[in-house]
């Protein structure tokens, strides 16, 4: 699947996007807000440009919180450790929905229009994660393909995973980071960016690994 | 009739209404004055614009900030308030001066170095100016020395800092650290605010305060304000 086909497949969910918003479960936007939503989630094909890249990688050795995967990369956590233990490759990824997006939210929030400009934003974080599980879905095609399963997603920032390591992802990724650039105090640009890892390995061993189970910060806005 | 302006003007606040063609959070509000109009109209009768900044504007924000505490506003609804209080100090801006209305203090805010996200700081922005502040946002990405010229110039009560990211906060404390460097760091009062940051944070790298909304902010540089 090329990545202008994916453009017109994008469908916001306008839930997460009020979600996002601060909107919790018990949460009811007005209908302004709604409207304002379901307007630009209508609209968002002409703002985004998706773009994703993705290698897949041998782990070669894990020691304490930290994995040591082919060409070089060092991932520290004690989280992914844990992940990455038990698989056999890990499939790391950068995806980006395109600048257009970022430069109309500027633009709207330095006009004042604060209310569309946070909704457009958060319309784009939606976007990001929508094109995160088309590069998922094709990932577990491939693993699937070698009788393997996926992992759930990780990116630098969740659990111990500190944001600095984005750097590691990206030397993992080697010249092909689908357009998006790391500045050096590890913000992707653009900023509608998203990075990270999916372990591959027996469905039975990866599949069931989620963090979150034994987690007690409860009010983590990434509990899955 | 006055009081009926100004009542209206708090209640198009709390509405988060801009101009007439707006919605309001209530329905069948389409088609009346919004807060521009109603300012134009207060000043073309003479209103005083303390009155209206005071009564309206501020005691209006203030509703809209209990309200967001009490969970029955949600960050939308506060954005449109702000965006109707930005919009209405536009047009007092012109006024202040001649009403003799003297900025309560002079504040400059700037996302630090290697961030680029500013909607918060946008948000704080508007608020501190609807609060009867002199703001000046002095941009993204901005480098500590970058900032320690802008105190120096502009001589503000106070420096706002913004960051998102765990990796890019850092800079917040090599700002305050460049402030102290160069003998200006007792000229003003540092307040940080953005997701990764707390209180805890605020105080281990030397900063005045920490206002964790846009609501707390403007509170903590009040309370700052008047010691």
């Amino acid at each position: 699947m090329s990545t202008s086909s994916i453009r017109n497949e994008f469908d916001i969910d306008t839930e997460q996007v009020l979600k996002h918003m601060g909107y919790g479960t018990d949460g009811v936007p007005s209908a302004r807000i709604e409207s304002l939503v379901k307007e630009y989630a209508d609209n968002i094909c002409h703002l985004i440009e998706p773009s994703y890249s993705y290698v897949i990688r041998d782990i070669n050795s894990v020691r304490g919180s930290r994995v040591f995967i082919e060409g070089s990369v060092t991932f520290r956590s004690n989280i992914i450790a844990q992940l990455l233990e038990e698989c056999q490759k890990v499939a790391v990824f950068v995806l980006t929905v395109g600048g257009r997006l970022g430069e109309v939210v500027r633009q709207l929030s330095g006009d004042g229009l604060m209310v569309q400009a946070a909704v457009l934003d958060a319309i784009g974080s939606d976007a990001a994660e929508t094109l995160a599980h088309v590069v998922q879905d094709i990932v577990a095609k491939e693993a699937e393909a070698e009788g393997l399963g996926i992992s759930l997603r990780f990116s630098p920032g969740y659990c111990d995973w500190r944001v600095s390591q984005q750097k590691m992802v990206f030397r993992a990724m080697g010249v092909d980071t689908a357009g998006v650039r790391l500045t050096d105090g590890c913000l992707m640009i653009p900023q509608k960016s998203i990075s990270g890892i999916i372990g591959i390995g027996s469905r039975e061993k990866v599949e069931s690994y989620n963090p979150c189970l034994t987690c007690n910060k409860r009010d983590c806005i990434g509990r899955r | 009739m006055t009081e009926d302006i100004i009542s209206l003007i708090r209640e198009n606040v709390i509405q988060g209404r801009v101009t007439q063609d707006d919605e309001g959070l209530d329905e069948g509000m389409v088609g009346r004055p919004g807060v521009t109009e109603l300012i134009e109209k207060a000043l073309a009768m003479g209103i005083d614009v303390r009155d209206i900044i005071s009564n309206g504007l501020t005691e209006g924000m203030n509703l809209v900030g209990q309200k967001f505490e009490d969970k029955e506003y949600y960050i939308p609804d506060m954005l449109a308030s702000a965006e109707a209080v930005g919009a209405a100090m536009e047009l007092l801006e012109p006024h202040l001066a001649r009403s003799g209305i003297k900025p309560k203090g002079k504040i400059l805010l700037a996302t630090v170095k290697g961030d680029l996200h500013d909607i918060g700081k946008n948000i704080v922005t508007i608020l501190l100016r609807g609060a009867g502040y002199t703001v000046k946002d002095l941009g993204n990405d901005m480098e500590p020395q970058s900032i320690v010229n802008a105190v120096r110039a502009e001589k503000p009560q106070f420096l706002g800092l913004s960051a998102l990211l765990t990796s890019t906060m850092v800079n917040m404390r090599d700002t305050i650290q460049a402030l102290e460097e160069s003998g200006l760091r007792d000229k003003v009062k540092v307040v940080i605010g953005g997701a990764p940051v707390s209180e805890e944070y605020a105080r281990s790298i030397g900063a005045d305060g920490y206002g964790s909304d846009g609501f707390q902010a403007v509170a903590v540089i009040e309370s700052l304000t008047s010691t």
